[in-house]
């Protein structure tokens, strides 16, 4: 079997004042569809980047070498999709979407040519990439005739749920405009749907939550409109890059559970990023752990959680701050 | 004597053109170098009691003194000099920061705005509040967007512990952290609160974070308190039914240690 996703000695580099930072060292990851990943890793390890960078939404100027291919099948076996019409256009005749970055290997389909020197700075829902020297434009994410869509492709929720929302739109419009715009329903249907969402989420009283603006929300309430919007147009791909990490354990089992759904009914893919690795390890197949930029390991769940290869896994699992174990901090001040 | 006393706190809000209180007749204290948790489900209140302590919304009803004083009576420069005495770390530091700013910006503004420390010294200052939470001083130029989440968060932290206030309200100030850095952070605030006595008002959802590091618990529901005690005592044993559904829907690791 083919793997949806393809990452090849990817390695990323942010520029600031003309020097590279790297924060992705070689990082080389499959995954098939329906699987559920979960990627965990110290702050700054690179993991919103590798979330980004697989969605194509990585800023503008970055520096980006190595591979990333998606691809999505043309037909979906009917049972594996609960929402079929969520799916209209992807063209018969062309089923692949694939990117290719600086240096991919000549078997790649890439848009475009591949270029060394080139740096590419994919942006999900533009047509163009960036234009380098004359050279042709890239469209690294690209099915063919357009761009791997961020909505109806990939479903991604923000590490911060207010940069994803709009302060100014109240937040009925703004699930129901990721449906109209990509399942082809009128405002009304949308609207429909977007109350729907809003109680797949949980959110209390969806029918006045529909007129509220986000500040009016709580914290964890934004979080889950960030999550609904999200899912609204049926996205084969969810990446939730610390989707839960501001919901109480109630509202999370429930989210948690819904994600599972989305995954076995919906035959959704799973990119999950958390820093809770017990609440990784309940949800994922796989379990990723990013250090420095590097894929230092990466298994079954079962195997990363019981025979961790790598020290600083060992060290993850135990730094877990749950209510079972004694908790390791020294409240009595001993050393002052 | 309480560095923080809350009496009768109400502040309501309109839904769906009904009005609804967040916060209803809510009444704690948080002694000096005392941590108090505010614990509840998504919705329950606590973002509501963080900002109106802090004075950026003003309650319906109720009382607030801060460090002995009537803290809804101050306003002008009486209100600006104790609120450098009080700070606050939020749940999303992107919103807390112009993203354009460098991190030496960030942590310049309160060592100048409060007179804390001449031109010359605050370069200095400024590294070894970098050093104090664990960032590298190299960082000072960046731009908060050039940095990942729990950096920006570590910075947050060194912003407020700049003005040396007596009370911090943390609201999910830890939650976006990986372990590794949430238990350096957790271990550096209690180390903060030691040496310069500071008390945490700490606002989170995680459990196992409050059983480590907060002294006494307060669980809202709806705007009420549920119920509050000595943290440990009441994670262990909830009596509220809310306590209990928080505690229950713990994620737990399972694992077969060899
Ligand atoms: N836009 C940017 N410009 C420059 N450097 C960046 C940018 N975004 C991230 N970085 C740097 O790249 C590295 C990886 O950051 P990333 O946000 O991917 O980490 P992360 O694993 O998601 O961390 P966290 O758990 O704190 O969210 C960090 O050192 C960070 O400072
Ligand atoms: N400006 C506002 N206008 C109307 N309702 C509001 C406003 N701010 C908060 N609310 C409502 O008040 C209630 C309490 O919100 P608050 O932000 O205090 O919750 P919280 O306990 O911090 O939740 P979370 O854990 O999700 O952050 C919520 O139902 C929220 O929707
Ligand atoms: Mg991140
Ligand atoms: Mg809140």
């Amino acid at each position: 079997m083919t793997a949806l996703l393809s990452i090849r000695d990817l390695r990323i580099a942010y520029r600031r004042d003309g020097i590279e930072v790297p924060a992705l060292k070689g990082v080389s990851l499959d995954m098939e569809a329906g699987e559920r990943l979960a990627i965990i890793g110290e702050s700054g390890s690179g993991k919103s980047t590798l979330a980004l960078a697989v969605a194509g939404l990585l800023a503008r100027g970055s520096e980006i070498d190595g591979t990333i291919n998606w691809k999505i099948p043309k037909s979906q076996a009917p049972h594996s999709f609960a929402l079929p019409s969520v799916l209209p256009d992807i063209s018969p005749t062309r089923g692949e979407i694939s990117s290719s970055a600086a240096g991919s290997p000549p078997a790649t389909p890439a848009v475009g040519e591949t270029d060394r020197d080139s740096s590419i700075s994919p942006q999900v829902g533009e047509m163009s990439g960036r234009t380098e020297g004359g050279a042709v434009e890239r469209q690294p994410f690209h099915l063919h005739d357009r761009p791997l869509l961020l909505g109806r492709d990939i479903g991604f929720v923000f590490q911060d749920p207010s940069s994803s929302l709009d302060p100014v739109m109240p937040i009925g419009k703004q699930i129901a405009e990721v449906a109209r715009t990509h399942l082809d329903l009128t405002w009304r249907e949308a609207y429909a749907k977007a109350k729907t969402l809003l109680q797949r989420v949980r959110l209390p009283d969806p029918d006045s939550a529909l007129h509220a603006y986000p500040h009016q929300l709580s914290g964890g309430q934004k979080q889950r409109v960030a999550i609904a919007a999200a899912i609204a147009a049926g996205p084969k791909i969810l990446i939730a890059d610390e989707a839960t990490s501001a919901l109480d354990t109630i509202v999370q089992a429930e989210i948690v559970a819904l994600i599972r759904r989305l995954v076995s009914e919906d035959g959704m893919t799973l990119i999950f990023i958390s820093h809770d690795i017990a609440l990784a390890a309940s949800l994922a197949d796989r379990i990723a752990v990013l250090r420095r930029g590097e894929l230092i390991e990466l298994g079954e769940t079962s195997q990363i959680v019981n025979a961790p290869q790598q020290a600083y896994t060992r060290a993850l699992l135990d730094a877990h701050l749950g209510l079972d174990a004694e908790p390791q901090l020294d409240r009595q001040g001993t050393s002052a | 004597m309480s560095v923080l006393a809350v009496t009768n706190l109400t502040k309501r809000y309109h839904r769906g053109g009904k009005p609804f209180a967040a916060v209803d007749e809510v009444s704690f204290d948080v002694g000096p170098a005392e941590t108090l948790a505010l614990a509840g489900p998504s919705g329950s209140g606590k973002s509501t009691i963080a900002r109106l302590v802090l004075r950026l919304i003003e309650p319906d009803a109720g009382r607030i003194d801060f460090e002995g004083a009537n803290f809804l009576a101050l306003s002008g420069a009486a209100l600006r000099a104790r609120r450098a005495r009080l700070q606050m770390v939020f749940q999303d530091p992107l919103a807390a920061f112009n993203p354009r700013a460098t991190v030496a910006r960030v942590l310049d503004d309160p060592l100048r705005i409060h007179g804390i420390a001449p031109r010359s010294e605050r370069p200095h200052r400024i590294a070894a509040l970098l050093e104090r939470v664990g960032l590298d001083t190299g960082l000072a130029a960046r731009a908060i967007h050039e940095i990942s989440g729990g950096q920006r968060q570590r910075v947050a932290i060194a912003r407020a512990i700049a003005t040396r206030p007596s009370l911090i309200v943390l609201d999910e100030a830890v939650s976006a952290l990986d372990v590794s850095v949430r238990g350096q952070i957790l271990e550096l605030l209690l180390d903060l609160q030691r040496q310069e006595r500071i008390a945490y008002l700490f606002i989170s959802h995680d459990l196992g974070v409050i059983r480590a590091v907060a002294d006494r618990v307060v669980i809202l529901d709806a705007g009420r308190i549920a119920e509050s005690g000595d943290a440990r005592a009441v994670i262990a044993d909830p009596q509220s039914a809310v306590g209990k559904a928080l505690v229950a829907a713990m994620p737990k690791l399972i694992r077969n240690r060899p």
